[in-house]
């Protein structure tokens, strides 16, 4: 049986995590709205400049088009994967979901899958299961810019361009709300052209050529996917260690007061023993 | 013999005024006749004007003061020897089963001093008691003391009765028990299964349950210590000794201590706790003729280990098995407290290297689960560490593998026992801590016997799931 010193030194530790938990809760709260507002309005832009691309890779080809390296379809003897996780722990599942999501991927692949790794809790949990990893990026911060993350986006092309991967994935948390995140994971190149009906598929006039056009647009578009990728990522990272770290202030309440009544129990008992002792021992010594 | 008379009753105290100069001795039994039963009273006390103070073995209901009383010039006596074997006795000796007078060659008195030093045979023996948990954690010396501990209802009795069938019935030698102020029920039960199960002929049973007077109750022990002391002096065998429960000897002589005028102590208890367990745990032990294994139950107040009839039994036990109510709770049968209980003989040189290594691995792999478990609660499972989430899962497996179910318990869960052999056990649990069964789920390892059941069980559990 614990002594009351004992419990009174729990519940002040208790006590003592639910502060940091509560102050965690409420920095990220006010970091996510940051990055929220971020994720949505670059959403649009992300979307939209997605169906342009797609529509362009429908387009019947004239001849020059296809010839575009990003838009090559090669048999696939390799697989690359960019998986976006947290630097940090302390948000609930969230890292754990994705690198699920990543290790399922990862298993259901016939051909070997080499990835590329945001933040140290997918480092960690690919250097764990002993992964192909070709790079790592940290501490990218909670306010990426795009010149962080061209340095990633970069390199994908090159290596896909030279041959190294056949197809590149990108796997993240996407911010659904606040309370939701969903670990996707998607594919980012070659790019698979949209299916079109048949007046969109009117023909493009390139002007000055599509060599050139292309060459601009593809690059820049996937640069802003893994931008707005690890835009998602941060704001769920935020919104899930919000809602974390908001429960443990609870959980860290409900022990303390559970422990509280526990701890004046035996300190009851204790006044109570001690009063019969006191009792008693009068009482026989009258008697 | 000295006639007295009864000068005072004081509930089951009773003050008997003898000629001057035949006061009877210290510890002496007095008879007398109660309005036809034969009542039983032991001096306790000299309390001048050739009064003396005297414990009742027996109801005092109706008696009046001037009644009288003789002195039999002796301590109280009980028979000893084989014809004891398969009968039920009370604290005075007399059979209680109807199956007619036990006639013994010889009497001995229930005070008998303890053996000397030199005579003491400290054992290194493991007994095998086929029950994981107790056979891992804390492995039961062959003539040695062991002690289970328990709040009410955590299953100390039947804890106590499953070693009775484990060991007992493979047990060569003979076997007392005695039942200490516990349910009169649980006797009648224990009588007829062992009668069912053969193994009566080779025990003797001697109650003195809640019904009877504490003065009944602080002998009974006695009485049965004295019936298996017989069998380790004289016939040199290897005894087991069963006490349910030791903590109601300790109430009885509470009950008592305030009525024969002495002070009361710390929580109420008498100021000569440790006296009076010494004198009766003092005499279980081991002498170069023979051996007295005891098994006893000890029923904790409150759930509160500190106090302080329980803090006596403590030092004189081979090993402690500490059962807990949390663990109950949950359905963990038995629920012995790995981390609480302990054994003198859980030591390398004697259950070798191998079982001390795994034995001390689960009980650091438990405290590490226990010490994670606020964090459990506050930030949940997932902020652990791989590690640590490891050792939580391996902890969840290791509590549920120390499940067992047993073979008294048949009738309540519908489960056949499992008798484990100490090898198996260890075997098991290395296994665990190894991590070789890491990818089974949880409720495989839960209420089998060995390992291989449980990877059995597992195997059941994915076809039906399936």
């Amino acid at each position: 049986m614990p002594s009351v010193r004992d419990i009174r030194r729990r519940i002040r530790s208790v006590q003592n995590t639910g502060k940091v938990t509560n102050a965690m809760s409420l920095v990220a709260a006010s970091k996510m709205r940051r990055a929220q507002n971020a994720v949505l309005e670059g959403r649009p832009f992300s979307e939209k400049i997605q169906e342009l691309i797609t529509h362009l890779a429908a387009q019947p080809t004239d001849g020059t088009t296809a010839g575009h390296p990003l838009l090559e379809v090669r048999p696939v003897q390799r697989i690359g994967i960019l998986s976006i996780t947290p630097d940090r722990g302390l948000a609930g599942g969230l890292h754990s979901t994705i690198n699920r999501a990543v290790a399922q991927f990862i298993l259901a692949q016939q051909v070997p899958v080499r990835t590329v790794v945001v933040g140290r809790k997918g480092r960690d949990f690919m250097v764990r299961t002993g992964q192909d990893v070709q790079a790592v990026f940290t501490d990218l911060g909670d306010q990426p810019s795009l010149p962080d993350t061209t340095a990633i986006s970069h390199m994908l092309i090159e290596s896909y361009e030279q041959g190294e991967v056949d197809q590149v994935y990108l796997a993240y948390a996407k911010f659904v709300s606040i309370m939701s995140q969903q670990a996707v994971v998607e594919k980012l190149l070659p790019m698979d052209p949209a299916p079109l009906s048949g007046s969109e598929k009117a023909g493009y006039i390139y002007e000055p050529d599509a060599a050139t056009v292309l060459g601009t647009l593809l690059p820049q578009f996937v640069d802003m996917e893994v931008y707005h990728a690890i835009l998602e990522a941060v704001a769920s990272e935020q919104a899930a260690r919000m809602v974390a770290m908001r429960s443990a202030t609870d959980n860290a309440n409900s022990l303390s007061s559970e422990l509280t009544l526990v701890m004046n129990k035996l300190r009851q008992d204790s006044i109570t023993n001690e009063l019969l002792d006191l009792v008693g021992g009068r009482m026989a010594l009258e008697g | 013999m000295g006639v007295g008379k009864i000068v005072q009753v004081i509930g089951t105290v009773v003050d008997v005024e003898f000629p001057q100069d035949q006061l009877p001795s210290l510890f002496d039994a007095l008879e007398m006749d109660n309005n036809g039963v034969n009542l039983v009273l032991e001096v306790q006390q000299h309390i001048g004007n050739n009064w003396v103070r005297c414990l009742a073995l027996g109801s005092t209901d109706g008696l009046a003061r001037g009644a009288e009383v003789t002195d039999t010039g002796a301590k109280l006596m009980v028979p000893v020897g084989k014809e004891t074997l398969g009968r039920l006795f009370n604290v005075t000796g007399s059979p209680l089963d109807n199956l007619g007078p036990v006639e013994t060659a010889q009497r001995w008195p229930i005070h008998r001093p303890a053996p000397a030093f030199e005579d003491q045979n400290p054992t290194v023996d493991i007994l095998e008691t086929g029950i994981k948990v107790f056979d891992l954690i804390t492995p039961f010396p062959k003539g040695g003391k062991v002690g289970a501990y328990g709040g009410a209802g955590v299953g100390k009795t039947v804890i106590i009765q499953e070693l009775i069938r484990n060991i007992g019935a493979v047990h060569q030698g003979v076997s007392v028990f005695a039942g200490v102020g516990e349910r009169s029920r649980e006797g009648n039960d224990l009588w007829h299964e062992m009668q069912a199960s053969g193994v009566l002929a080779s025990t003797v049973l001697v109650f003195g349950q809640m019904n009877e007077t504490p003065g009944v109750r602080a002998r009974v022990g006695l009485t049965g210590l004295t019936m298996a002391e017989y069998f380790r002096e004289e016939e040199h065998q290897d005894v087991l000794l069963f006490v349910d429960n030791i903590y109601r000897y300790i109430l009885a002589g509470m009950e008592v201590s305030a009525l024969l005028g002495r002070m009361p102590s710390a929580v109420g208890y008498q100021p000569t706790l440790s006296t009076e367990m010494g004198a009766l745990q003092e005499r279980i032990t081991s002498t170069k003729t023979g051996s007295i294994t005891s098994f006893q139950a000890i029923y904790v107040p409150a759930d509160d280990y500190t106090d302080p009839g329980i803090v006596t039994t403590f030092g004189h036990l081979d090993a402690v098995v500490s059962l807990e109510r949390s663990l109950a709770a949950q359905g963990l049968y038995p629920a012995v407290d790995p981390l609480a209980s302990f054994a003198r003989i859980l030591d390398p040189r004697v259950v070798g290297e191998e079982h001390y290594r795994v034995a001390r691995g689960v009980q650091q792999v438990l405290q590490r689960y226990r010490d994670l478990q606020d964090i459990i609660a506050i930030l949940g499972i997932e902020e652990l560490s791989e590690e640590d989430r490891t050792t939580v899962f391996r902890a969840r497996k290791i509590q549920r593998f120390l499940t067992q179910p047993f073979f008294v318990a048949e009738p309540f869960t519908g489960q056949p026992g499992k008798y484990v052999p100490a090898r198996e056990t260890v075997r098991g649990f290395s296994e665990i801590l190894d991590g070789k069964h890491d990818e089974l789920p949880e409720q495989a390892f839960y209420m089998v016997g060995t390992i291989d059941e449980a990877i059995e069980k597992a195997e059941q559990l994915r076809a039906s799931v399936a």
